[in-house]
């Protein structure tokens, strides 16, 4: 055969292939429905960006391959913002704009929620946060097209720990450690808020306070050890300086000593990459926005496994949270019968969702999703190779700010 | 206040001392010598902390790979020193000191850049090494065996320096330059050479305590910026360029800093500022340094 006839033959194919592939798009000639999503998808944060996009996309294929919404297919389009409000800004004005998108997603850094916030509230779209934790976003700056699917900085860093301690140990005296800016002044303020009211006779004896990004703690530790307090609580130390600290504090025999309450150690990104042998945070409670080991659903078994074969680790929150958000929508859309923006707020404002996680209602003042947090004992079991909390217990609206509380924020409105 | 839990702070705070010492010493040598108040000096550090991370997992099955790390890390660090002074700091000596710390800073985005593309923006952790990773029983409180071995590393890179300095030839070369670069330049001194020995000197301490640091802490990106200024507030309490000064600086800040935390913890982040306040209004040039 001469190579002219092979090229034929292959072009042939080609063209043969390519009509069955595209023929059936066409015929089915339907608008999809489309979420623009923007997240940190480069740079210090990225990996939850990574893990936003990857349980976003698990959502749009599994209702894609069941029909879509209204007979329309779902499409997510991913846009970057560099955690720079101006980016995200951008980014979101050209999503609405050029590709038409019918809602807005995404954002781990609240600059930026707000940046885009501060927008859909003047173009009337609906914008949903994924990750964004100031609770300023849905209490203060609520507006109507503002919605949250995740927790906030309210029961992460203070409420919810507080109930996990009134449930548990209910110790008396408590020392805390906090980075020294407004989020660790925030989260001992509302720890101590949501604890004496449930454990009205106890104190919490000192404030620790070091500079942010503090990674040695030597003089912190030895301090908290002869302060004779029952427990000690970490008010917004996480990431790099969680770590160093807790490497510090296992090696002063810190951990047998008293309790520790460690927010957010329960998280899967901190501590995935800590082996048995290693120093942890032994045996200290800690709150957790994600167990997906502890959760019996078996559609979170078929997610975890999806978000593993896609990108390689373990689901964080976010992808939990993007993959509901998907969801909602949809519900929403249907529930309505078109994409109509203000028909859909009112839809989701009197939603519940059935999510994997449990029954989640999204509150109709506040546009805040009431998404369960989890806490337990962390330690290390044969089932995972990073310590965990095995035993995870759940509060929920409890862990949130009243709706009360929010009115007087807003000044009574 | 008890005995024990004082003893314990005042232990603690020489721990944080030793190690901030570490940091500043060559932050204050590379000024005395060079003149340049290199800006970088935190992200050498941070440099010597990946490289930390990176040579004891390439030799995770060699045993006593620490050990190893702990020898050839800072090495590497100088070499990187070398460079940067024969290439970039050398052209700058003459010009106006502005330019010293935009090249500096420069240099701070450079490194944090690369380390963020060689190694990642997640954290690194490395294990304390044997034999020095238990803890022994200090004044009722179980102290990390590791925090006593930093605390005898600084005490012997101080005696090193002094001993360098003042016994060996090379030491009185440096001091020499130091005294009156002019005049060292016309009694046949090499100047050129002895600014870049001493600025990769000044490199090599930044990448021991790069490397030291690591097995009581975290390797991250970030952690150059949170050094650097308690390293100024070491070199300004106990003056620019001063040696003694420096171990005498990181001394008092470590102590204050444990018991500003164990007295007064709501203001002990303070406490630094305002004896570096202190000191500058009344001895400008600091504890042990000299007045110009």
């Amino acid at each position: 055969m001469r190579p002219v006839s092979i090229f034929v033959v292959i072009t042939t194919i080609l063209i043969v292939v390519t009509i069955g592939i595209v023929a059936p798009l066409q015929a089915q000639e339907k608008k999809p429905v489309v979420v623009g999503f923007i997240h940190s998808m480069s740079g210090a944060m990225s990996m939850y960006g990574i893990s936003s996009q990857a349980g976003g996309q698990i959502a749009v294929e599994e209702i894609n391959a069941a029909g879509g919404i209204l007979g329309r297919p779902l499409k997510m389009i991913t846009r970057d913002d560099k955690l720079n409000p101006e980016t995200g800004l951008r980014e979101a004005k050209d999503l609405l704009l050029s590709e038409k998108a019918d809602f807005l997603s995404g954002t781990i850094s609240s600059a930026v929620a707000l940046a885009i916030s501060n927008h859909v509230k003047r173009e009337k779209k609906i914008f949903i946060v994924n990750i964004s934790q100031s609770s300023s976003i849905t209490e203060e700056n609520w507006h109507r097209y503002i919605f949250r699917i995740d927790t906030n900085a309210v029961p992460y860093w203070g409420y919810a720990n507080a109930l996990a301690l009134g449930r548990t140990w209910k110790d008396k005296k408590i020392i805390s450690l906090g980075f020294d800016y407004e989020m660790g002044k925030n989260a001992i303020r509302q720890f101590k808020e949501k604890y004496l009211q449930i454990v009205p006779e106890a104190k919490i004896i000192d404030e620790i306070w070091a500079p942010l990004n503090t990674t040695d703690f030597t003089a912190h530790i030895s301090k908290i050890a002869n302060s004779g307090a029952d427990a000690f609580f970490l008010s917004c130390i996480y990431g790099g300086g969680e770590l160093a600290f807790t490497k510090q504090a296992y090696a002063f025999g810190l951990y047998d000593k008293m309790h520790a309450i460690q927010p957010c150690a329960g998280d899967v990104e901190t501590w995935h990459g800590v082996k048995k042998g290693e120093p942890y945070p032994k045996g200290a409670l800690a709150t957790c926005r994600y167990p997906f080991w502890a959760i019996k659903d078996p559609r979170n078994q078929a997610f975890v496994e999806k978000h593993q074969k896609k990108v390689g680790f373990y689901p964080s929150y976010g992808a939990m949270n993007q993959y509901v958000i998907m969801y909602a929508l949809k519900a929403a859309i249907e529930k309505v019968g078109a994409v109509d923006t203000e028909k859909i707020v009112d839809a989701l404002e009197n939603m519940t969702l059935d999510t994997f996680v449990g029954k989640v209602p999204i509150r109709a003042y506040d546009h805040q999703a009431m998404m369960p947090t989890w806490f337990g004992i962390i330690d290390f079991t044969p089932n995972l190779p990073f310590p965990h909390i095995p035993k995870a217990e759940v509060v929920g609206e409890e862990s949130y700010h009243t709706v009360e509380q929010i009115k007087k924020l807003r000044g009574g409105k | 206040m008890t005995f024990e839990a004082a003893a314990g702070q005042a232990l603690s705070g020489i721990s944080v001392g030793m190690v901030l010492f570490l940091i500043a010493v060559g932050l204050s040598i590379i000024f005395g010598t060079l003149k340049v108040l290199n800006l970088a000096h935190g992200s050498i550090y941070m440099v010597g902390g990946f490289l930390c991370f990176g040579f004891t997992s390439a030799l995770a099955q060699v045993p006593g790979a620490f050990w190893w790390t702990l020898i050839l890390a800072p090495v590497v660090v100088a070499l990187l020193g070398g460079v940067i002074e024969i290439l970039l700091l050398r052209r700058i000596y003459s010009q106006d000191v502005l330019y010293q710390y935009i090249l500096t800073f420069g240099l701070i985005l450079m490194l944090g850049e690369t380390c963020k593309f060689i190694w990642g923006v997640g954290y690194h952790t490395v294990s304390a090494p044997w034999p020095v990773n238990g803890k022994i029983p200090i004044w009722g409180l179980s102290f990390p065996v590791y925090n006593l071995f930093l605390i005898g590393c600084g005490i012997a890179v101080f005696l090193g320096l002094l001993a360098l300095m003042r016994y060996t030839g090379l030491g009185r070369m440096i001091r020499a330059v130091t005294f009156n670069r002019e005049m060292a330049n016309a009694l046949g001194i090499n100047v050129p050479r002895v600014y870049t020995g001493v600025f990769m000197l000044g490199c090599w301490l930044a990448g021991l305590a790069g490397t030291l640091m690591p097995p009581m802490s975290v390797v991250a990106l970030g952690s150059d910026m949170a050094v650097i200024i308690e390293c100024f507030i070491i070199v300004v309490i106990g003056g620019l360029g001063s040696l003694p000064g420096a171990f005498l600086g990181a001394i008092i800040l470590g102590l204050l800093t444990a018991f500003g935390i164990y007295i007064i913890p709501k203001l002990a982040v303070a406490f630094a500022f305002l004896l570096m306040i202190v000191v500058l209004v009344i001895r400008p040039w600091g504890l042990m340094g000299k007045p110009e």
